[in-house]
């Protein structure tokens, strides 16, 4: 079934093919936390996220239009905005501080787990951006997407994208950057 | 237009990483949104009974396709003693149509020579 489109796989679910339950969760689950950890910074709230947004795709569903828009696109847009919704029912707000000093995820083991280390470093720095530069940032530099399939999801045009991920990267780079040396890139 | 992603600011290092060190769901997650899948899903669609038509409402009317059969047979074995008309019929009819009652021609050796009991 890997060849087969996401919209395809979720037409065959709404139709009771169990196969396309198990494909479509194996397909997509992956996706959806690690953005949600990306966008929370929080592994058990992504959890959470992850399965809300799956149920919600799953009662969607029977009434899925094709042709519309790409599943992913929709589960990225749903992912964002449930992460939004706990970051406003938690009031939270990360400290500067936070992205400057990242929870060590390994100590004593910096120099073999220095690649971790680095993806640590930036995701603390994440959680400071504001959350439409973080998602922006995201989707363009982790996730890959092309600027006019985050403005599809972000219900933005392309230019204001390319202005939060610009903005984003300036303060990712004014915040990790000071740090290469004790992250272990050399600049030689 | 330079694409953000095509100039190495110094931070490629770090997106690397991150997508290299990305959190994978386990399997007790990978469990519990299966088994939502599961339950959200709708069951398969029955099969929908054919529509019938006028002809095949009136041959249901009939009893179904055995009673047309044998209801074409009937015809055209009547059709058929119509057109032959054999002459044991002939004699029947005759014998019947004339209130006599010699029916001896009419298969004969069967017992019907009633006169000669």
């Amino acid at each position: 079934m890997d060849e087969v489109t996401d919209e395809a796989l979720l037409v065959a679910y709404a139709n009771g093919d169990a196969r396309a339950a198990r494909t479509l969760t194996d397909r997509l689950a992956p996706r959806v936390l690690a953005h949600a950890v990306r966008l929370l910074g929080d592994r058990a709230e992504a959890e959470d996220v992850t399965q809300e947004a799956l149920i919600r795709l799953w009662r969607l569903a029977p009434d899925w239009r094709q042709g519309e828009a790409k599943v992913t696109t929709w589960l990225y847009r749903v992912t964002a905005n449930l992460c939004t919704d706990r970051h406003r029912k938690a009031g939270r707000q990360v400290p500067l501080e936070a992205a400057r000093d990242p929870p060590d995820p390994a100590p004593g083991a910096v120099a073999a787990m220095a690649g971790a280390e680095r993806a640590a470093a930036l995701e603390a720095a994440l959680q400071v951006l504001p959350e439409r530069q973080r998602e922006a940032v995201v989707l363009r530099h982790i996730e890959g997407l092309s600027n006019p399939e985050i403005a599809e999801i972000m219900d933005i045009g392309v230019e204001a994208v390319e202005s939060l991920t610009a903005r984003g990267k300036r303060k990712l780079a004014s915040l990790l950057l000071p740090r290469r040396d004790e992250l272990g890139l050399d600049d030689d | 237009m330079i694409e953000n992603r095509d100039r190495d600011d110094g931070l490629e290092a770090f997106f690397d990483d991150a997508r290299a060190h990305k959190a994978r769901p386990d399997s007790a997650l990978k469990a519990r949104l299966l088994e939502d899948a599961l339950a959200h899903q709708p069951a398969p669609a029955a099969v929908a009974p054919a529509r019938r038509g006028r002809l095949g409402s009136a041959i249901a009317l009939l009893g179904g396709w055995p009673a047309l059969t044998g209801l074409a047979t009937a015809t055209v074995a009547g059709v058929w003693i119509g057109v032959a008309q054999p002459t044991a019929v002939g004699d029947l009819a005759f014998g019947t149509l004339s209130g006599g009652e010699d029916y001896s021609g009419f298969m004969p050796g069967y017992g019907l020579e009633f006169g000669d009991g």
